[in-house]
């Protein structure tokens, strides 16, 4: 199976070229059987690239450690879970699954468009499987192969690394990594769109699923990785400004800019060169943040120099890119000149072109952030590190302003608002946002961040909250419905509006946890069987903490495991008993240092957060000496953090409303009437 | 043995599967579907569609009335505009003349004050029974 799998990746190169040029030329010629080979040739590579990926598996399940990729990341004791995850463990494996997903979703683009939107279709065939092919090559020329063989067959594997070994780790890559896959749909019809010269709103409008598709994706892949840093990397953080973490989030921010600035060129006919830019920016970014992970340019420029061919392939693939790109923009200049223009500076036309100035703003800085220590380095041999405090300062109040703009947007109205309706539709909120300020200075919250955020977080609510509740009451009133009733109309007539808002009520749970940082509490103790401890919580209440003891065992090595050190630590807040809460310290066969596993006790309101930090005497410990019980434990409380996790779902739901395909009564009308009569006739336009 | 035969079965089905169309001569259209919004249409669509956000936009007071009659009469002229090409691009494609013919009129009507409240003065979809503002019966002047 291995080697069929071998087979089918070299098989498909061909066929992607053949698939590639054929497009192209079938689109130039406008000719229907070079068109359906090449989108045949996308069908036949998704087959070919699950074969691969089948191998791959199959090494994996079945010990093939002569194979490098299996070797480096799976050994025997290995749980069969994660060696089915090990497709995208390491580099190698990822980027064939990259290969794999971004040829599923091609599938399903070029079916869904088997019989519509065929005058795009030979160009969005031809780029979509120019990508998957620059994958393949990487795959197969840049010494990244998965299918290498070793020299030798090793008894044994070297294991995974146990950080990896976490649910979240296995459901997070997979996450972004459609999440940055199905953006290469959108940025193919915008290339289609630039070929074949129809640069009006239509290319968007067929792409409208694709982008909140991926930018679903996107945000849901963000926050699992969050949540794994929270509950893995055993610091109490969940957002470190690391490289990883900034790749995932710059092709966030642009589709962000990009999806607020398509609604103006869908209404408005205005921005289309910045909406191609914005796209072409995202698309370029999703390729940069696998280069960016995936290359090893991280860890090190000079281990990097060891991977020269994967970094000149990836430079070369996003250089053309976006050199081909600026060539079709400035090619087409005159024809996607705007229909209009912004009327009025009070508009939500500016107030989306603001947004976006800020995103773009806050992506700039990221993408600063990320690169300066790499450039440095390369430049001057020395190791620079940009650290959060940087990006903190930069994009805090770029981060306020946003949250503000998710408040102001809606209330302004298209084309021109007049200060007297600005005046009327502001007051409730405004002082709704005075009073929270003043409601939590005098409840002795003093940390001006948090303080300007919260209230932020407040007028935000109120607005959409006034806009839900003005939009049911005008519904109920027009159409004499009950208030549910209404609600759900006014949702179901419009979900892109109101899925919207539901998104940027996610926002604001999402910021309000992250200002919950300000009241953080982290104390350190040693402690002794029986010690008790005091931790005050910033809502005023006291934890008592008694550590009960250390439990050790040994693995012996079943699941890569040596030994286990479980702390047992009982909890009374305010006197009243909860759970048992343990934290440990576990020696893995594959790792040279112990890993902490923390222990969490979530709330509404707060989080406790037990770390392990360090035993008196380790090899004591372990030999099963009774005295040496020792430990360092830290204490973490940490305000409202629970609700990010709960933002993220709301996100979740607020895009799957907006999302929500409507049936095409004007499609179905016409098919009705087409099967009754034999000629059919144009019905107007439905809604 | 197994594995040759197998690699070559999965090599000859994709190449045939993908030489099938050029060597038959089999033809993917290239053609917009029948059933397709047309440009014009496309255009209709988004002028109605913005009509709708003004009409809320006025409803949720976040427009004065001034302006709102403005751009109620811009987007009308719009949509207007977009139909009548879009009459003009369906001429001889076999399109419904007396439908299309209707609509217009129902936008023309639009513009000429159909719809408007006696009571508050309030502009209404054009074929409304009460008002939207107030909740008084509106007159129909034009036969809608």
């Amino acid at each position: 199976m291995t080697i069929l799998g071998e087979f089918a990746l070299w098989t498909a190169l061909p066929v992607a070229v053949w698939g590639m040029a054929l497009g192209f030329m079938g689109g130039r010629t406008q000719r229907g059987d070079l068109v359906l080979s090449a989108e045949r040739g996308i069908y036949a590579v998704f087959f070919l690239l699950i074969l691969a990926s089948l191998g791959v598996g199959a090494a994996f399940l079945g010990d093939k450690f002569e194979y490098w990729y299996v070797y480096a990341y799976s050994n025997r004791e290995l749980e069969l879970f994660y060696k089915v995850t090990g497709l995208w463990a390491g580099q190698r494996g990822s980027l064939l699954f990259w290969a794999l997903i971004l040829a599923f979703f091609s599938s399903i683009c070029v079916f869904q468009n088997r019989d519509k939107n065929r005058e795009f279709m030979p160009y969005v065939a031809a780029v979509l499987q120019g990508v998957i092919l620059f994958f393949i090559v990487v795959l197969l020329f840049a010494d990244v192969n998965p299918f290498e063989r070793l020299a030798f067959t090793p008894a044994n594997g070297r294991g995974l690394n146990p950080q990896l070994q976490n649910y979240w780790m296995t459901i997070h890559p997979p996450t972004l990594y459609l999440g940055f896959t199905a953006f290469t749909v959108p940025f193919a019809f915008a290339v289609a769109a630039l070929l074949n010269g129809r640069l009006d709103a239509r290319w968007i409008q067929l792409t409208r699923r694709w982008i909140l598709t991926s930018w679903l994706f996107l945000s849901v892949g963000i926050i699992f990785g969050m949540r794994w840093a929270y509950e893995e990397l055993g610091w109490g953080g969940y957002w470190f400004w690391d490289p990883v973490e900034n790749a995932s989030l710059l092709p966030w921010l642009t589709a962000t800019a990009f999806l607020h600035s398509i609604q103006i060129q869908e209404s408005r006919g205005m921005l289309r060169v910045w909406n191609m830019s914005l796209v072409l920016m995202t698309f370029l970014l999703t390729i940069f943040a696998t280069f960016l992970t995936r290359s090893g340019l991280i860890e090190s420029v000079h281990s990097f120099a060891q991977e020269l061919k994967i970094a000149y392939l990836f430079l070369g693939f996003m250089g053309s890119i976006l050199a081909g790109c600026i060539v079709l923009i400035l090619y087409r200049l005159p024809e996607l000149r705007s229909e209009n223009r912004i009327e009025s500076f009070l508009s939500r036309e500016s107030a989306f072109l603001f947004n976006n100035l800020m995103l773009l703003g806050f992506a700039f800085a990221v993408f600063w952030g990320t690169i300066f220590p790499l450039v440095a380095e390369a430049v001057t041999g020395q190791k620079i590190s940009v650290g959060p405090p940087f990006f903190e300062k930069v994009n805090f109040p770029i981060g306020l302003v946003l949250l503000a703009l998710a408040g102001i947007g809606p209330v302004i109205a298209w084309r021109r608002a007049t200060k007297r309706n600005l005046r009327k539709n502001f007051t409730i909120p405004i002082g709704v946002l005075l009073l929270v300020a003043a409601a939590l200075w005098a409840g002795g919250a003093r940390h001006p961040l948090a303080l300007v955020t919260w209230s932020i977080c407040a007028f935000v609510l109120t607005v959409i909250g006034i806009e839900f509740w003005k939009g049911t009451r005008a519904r109920a009133r027009i159409e004499g419905e009950g208030y549910a009733l209404a609600l759900m109309h006014l949702v179901a007539r419009n979900r892109r509006r109101w899925g919207g808002y539901i998104v940027h009520v996610a926002m604001v749970m999402i910021y309000f946890a992250f200002a919950g940082a300000a009241y953080n509490v982290d104390e350190r103790f040693h402690m002794l069987p029986g010690d008790v401890v005091e931790v005050r919580s910033p809502f005023g209440h006291t934890y008592a903490l008694t550590y009960e003891g250390l439990t050790v065992s040994l693995g012996k090595g079943q699941r890569n495991l040596l030994w286990q050190a479980v702390a047992a630590i009982s909890v009374q807040k305010d006197g009243k008993q909860k759970p048992l809460m343990t934290t440990e310290k576990r020696m893995y066969v594959t790792a040279d240092l112990p890993m902490t596993e923390v222990a969490i006790r979530s709330t509404v309101q707060e989080d406790l957060y037990l770390i392990l930090s360090a035993l008196d005497d380790m090899e004591a410990a372990v030999n099963g000496d009774s005295n040496a019980q020792g430990i360092d434990l830290q204490v973490l409380i940490k305000p409202f953090v629970g609700w990010i996790w709960f933002g993220g779902m709301m996100l979740a739901m607020g895009t799957i409303v907006a999302l929500w395909p409507n049936v095409d009564r004007r499609r179905v009308a016409l098919e009705a009437r087409s099967e009754a009569a034999p000629e059919p006739a144009m019905a107007g336009a439905a809604d | 043995m197994t594995l040759f035969i197998g690699a070559s079965l999965v090599a000859l089905a994709v190449v045939l599967f993908i030489l099938q169309p050029v060597v038959k001569g089999l033809h993917a259209s290239l053609e917009r579907d029948e059933f397709e919004l047309t440009d014009t249409e496309a255009r209709k669509r988004v002028a109605l569609l913005a009509l709708r956000d003004v009409e809320y936009d006025f409803l949720a007071e976040k427009l004065d009335e001034h302006d709102y009659r403005s751009l109620k009469a811009e987007l009308t002229a719009e949509a207007l505009a977009a139909l009548e090409a879009d009459e003009r691009a369906q001429h001889g494609a076999g399109a419904d003349e007396d439908e299309l013919e209707a609509e217009i009129a129902q936008i023309r009507a639009g513009l000429s004050g159909a719809g408007v409240c006696d009571a508050c003065g309030f502009s209404n979809e054009v074929g409304s029974r009460f008002c939207a503002a107030c909740g008084q019966a509106v007159v129909a002047e034009a036969a809608s």
